[in-house]
């Protein structure tokens, strides 16, 4: 009876040691199933208030690298042309109103929802965190990470990640007192083409915003190569210029 | 013709197939609503009402009403329109953005429809971009004052986010990433053309002004030079730089030095000279963000272009001896003299030595998301008077902007902000985008 039960247990742990993947492994395989490496995307992110009324921004995503992004915003019409840049630790706000980008932090929300700058400007989970420990849970991993440094706008991670496509399922984002600032939930795996599937759907709520919902949709997601140069302050006004 | 009741009935119908629709539109994105255009067009329309309490016995209130109605209160209404836009060509795009407004009080209707920028550009590659014509550029850190916007009409800093008027110019922009440690390296040299038709209000004509700003991302911290060489103003240099030292916590800094900066002095008597020294300004400043989304921002500003307060109190005392004379026998010798140095450098906005900023405002506060009260001041530090403002601003409602603001102006006689034309002001603006 005891030799079956070991058996069962070695056959449940099989997926992690089959796949030959430890916890770092697993959150690679993530951060590229997610997104390529490098890509342009647009997103839309809505913001849900507890009466139901809603209010959406729409953005154009460019991604170089592990550490460079920039998101431009479309819409709505009071943000159009607003860019926020980040490079690694580093985050700025273009305003075309001002005409300079000023220096914002991780988690500041340029959109005034309830997902911050770092979530906006997400770059690869293995570049902020430390994976500290893998769960099996039925058909999912349970990761539990910790930021590698103090500046990143999350200190702990918990996230549940499908053992099939190493696509995630929940996110819960831990500040450094323990404290659950919010919950990402993603849905509705699609197919971008190019080989990327991934979710095209992420919600997101918080218990310091109660009754109030953001959603964050995917559209357009691609390779793509730019140059660095625009990945620098003073390209920011001219980044629209960009797009196809 | 349908009848009222049957109109009534219709009703929930309309709202089932709104819902519906609202519905279904839920979790759906269409980008080709997004797709880049060659010709674009934004802006915003604004109407704003303002209630001025006037400072009767304010110099500058003197001045400026000098000859008109002499009123307690003034209530202004002003309706602004807003555009920009684009047009796109190939490797080149032809920007711009107008500025009208339209504005009545109980003493004057005012009109003024300004073109705020207007200009060609080309990038031939993605590290160049080459421009000309009309371009408001922003140089500095700073974010109530900025002592290195050499080529740049000076900020409100009651209102440091408003777009402001360009100058005509040609510039360029070149960027290089040379990796490591010094991220990026960008030029950005100006040449500026002053004469009697272009740009005459920057300074002496006949001349075409060169400047450049050299831009680096070293360590994590932005580093700006700047430089204006002579011609319509004395030449000028300085530099600043912003960098985080935590995530939440920013520092900045600027400093910039005028050479040979010509400052009319007057004393009690009206008898004016003109002192030729270097003149440095500088600022310090941080932004702080604290964990229940509270921003603080605070900015120590050395303005070297500034009067002492012995100097300030000479022009005031010049002041009172010439409205005390229109009083007593109806004319003053001094009245034109007083009149140019209130209009010129005596009456500009933050004329005094040293002035202290801060401003603190809560994001979602009381719960409502869109909703951010704020507090800003400024102090003068070298006769105390201050102005407190505290705001209102609210962004739920789609594509409108709603804002409250009373302006406290507080100091006694002889003060910065004591003799200052208003006591109070009461102002409401409704801002709709498209």
């Amino acid at each position: 009876m005891k030799r079956l039960l070991w058996l069962a247990l070695c056959l449940v742990a099989l997926p992690v040691t089959a796949a030959g993947l430890d916890g770092t492994q697993i959150l690679q395989k993530v951060d590229r199933n997610l997104e390529p490496e490098s890509y342009e995307s647009y997103r839309k992110l809505t913001d849900i208030q507890p009466d139901g009324t809603q209010r959406e921004s729409v953005l154009w995503t460019v991604k170089k690298g592990r550490d460079k992004i920039l998101a431009l915003f479309l819409s709505p019409p009071a943000d159009k042309g607003r860019v926020t840049l980040r490079l690694g630790d580093n985050m700025w706000l273009y305003m075309p109103e001002v005409g300079k980008p000023i220096r914002i932090t991780s988690l500041q929300s340029v959109t005034g929802s309830i997902f911050n700058n770092a979530d906006i400007l997400r770059i690869d989970y293995t570049a902020e965190y430390n994976v500290e420990g893998v769960e099996e849970r039925n058909d999912q991993y349970l990761l539990s990470l910790k930021a590698k440094t103090g500046d990143v706008a999350y200190d702990r991670l918990k996230m549940w990640v499908d053992k099939k496509d190493l696509l995630p399922a929940t996110i819960e984002c831990y500040a450094a007192s323990g404290l659950l600032l919010k919950t990402l939930h993603f849905k509705d795996v699609k197919d971008f083409g190019g080989g990327i599937k991934r979710p095209a759907t992420l919600e997101t709520d918080s218990p310091l915003y109660k009754g109030y919902k953001s959603v964050m949709l995917w559209s357009g997601l691609k390779k793509a190569d730019f140059p660095d140069e625009i990945f620098t302050l003073n390209y920011l006004p001219r980044v629209e210029e960009l797009r196809k | 013709m349908i009848s009222q009741r049957s109109t009534r009935r219709c009703w929930p119908l309309v709202l089932l197939l709104l819902t519906a629709g609202a519905q279904a539109d839920e979790y759906s994105f269409d980008m080709s609503q997004f797709e880049k255009k060659r010709f674009e067009l934004g802006g915003y329309v604004q109407l704003e009402q303002q209630d001025f309490s006037l400072n009767r016995a304010g110099a500058l209130y003197k001045l400026g009403y000098n000859g008109e109605p002499q009123l307690d209160s003034l209530g202004q209404t002003t309706e602004i329109l807003d555009l920009t836009g684009k047009i796109r060509e190939g490797i080149g795009t032809f920007d711009f953005h107008t500025y009208s407004q339209l504005q009545q009080n109980q003493v004057a209707n005012d009109q003024n429809n300004k073109f705020y920028e207007a200009a060609f550009s080309l990038r031939p590659t993605p590290g160049v971009t080459l421009e000309a014509g009309k371009r408001a550029l922003s140089w500095g850190k700073g974010y109530a004052f900025n002592p290195i916007g050499f080529v740049q009409r000076p900020k409100d800093p009651n209102d440091p986010l408003l777009a402001r008027e360009g100058y005509v110019m040609a510039d360029g922009d070149f960027i290089w990433n040379p990796g490591g440690a010094l991220q990026t390296v960008a030029f950005t040299p100006v040449l500026m053309p002053v004469g009697a038709q272009v740009n005459n209000d920057f300074g002496a004509s006949g001349h075409l002004n060169p400047a450049f700003k050299v831009y680096a991302l070293y360590r994590n911290t932005d580093f700006d030079f700047a430089w204006q060489g002579k011609g319509s103003r004395p030449g000028r240099f300085g530099m600043d730089f912003a960098r985080n030292l935590t995530t939440n916590f920013e520092i900045h800094g600027e400093w910039a030095t005028i050479l040979q900066f010509a400052q009319p002095v007057t004393d009690a008597a009206g008898h004016t000279t003109t002192e030729v020294a270097n003149a440095t300004s500088y600022l310090l400043g941080l932004r702080y963000l604290t964990e229940s989304n509270t921003t603080y921002i605070a900015e120590y500003y050395r303005n070297g272009t500034g009067y002492s307060q012995t100097e300030a109190d000479q022009f005031y005392q010049l002041v009172d001896t010439t409205f005390t004379q229109l009083q007593q026998i109806g004319s003053s010798p001094l009245l034109q003299k007083a009149l140019a140095l209130g209009q010129g450098p005596y009456g500009k906005p933050f004329a005094g030595e040293d002035y202290l900023y801060f401003r603190a405002q809560q994001q979602d506060a009381l719960g409502i998301v869109y909703f951010q009260p704020a507090v800003f001041a400024m102090v003068n530090l070298d006769d105390h008077s201050f102005q407190v403002t505290p705001e209102l601003l609210y962004t739920g409602i789609k594509n409108l902007e709603l804002r409250l603001r009373l302006y406290m102006l507080h100091g006694g006689s002889f003060t910065d902000f004591g003799e200052k034309p208003n006591s109070h002001t009461l102002e409401l603006y409704a801002r709709y985008y498209f």
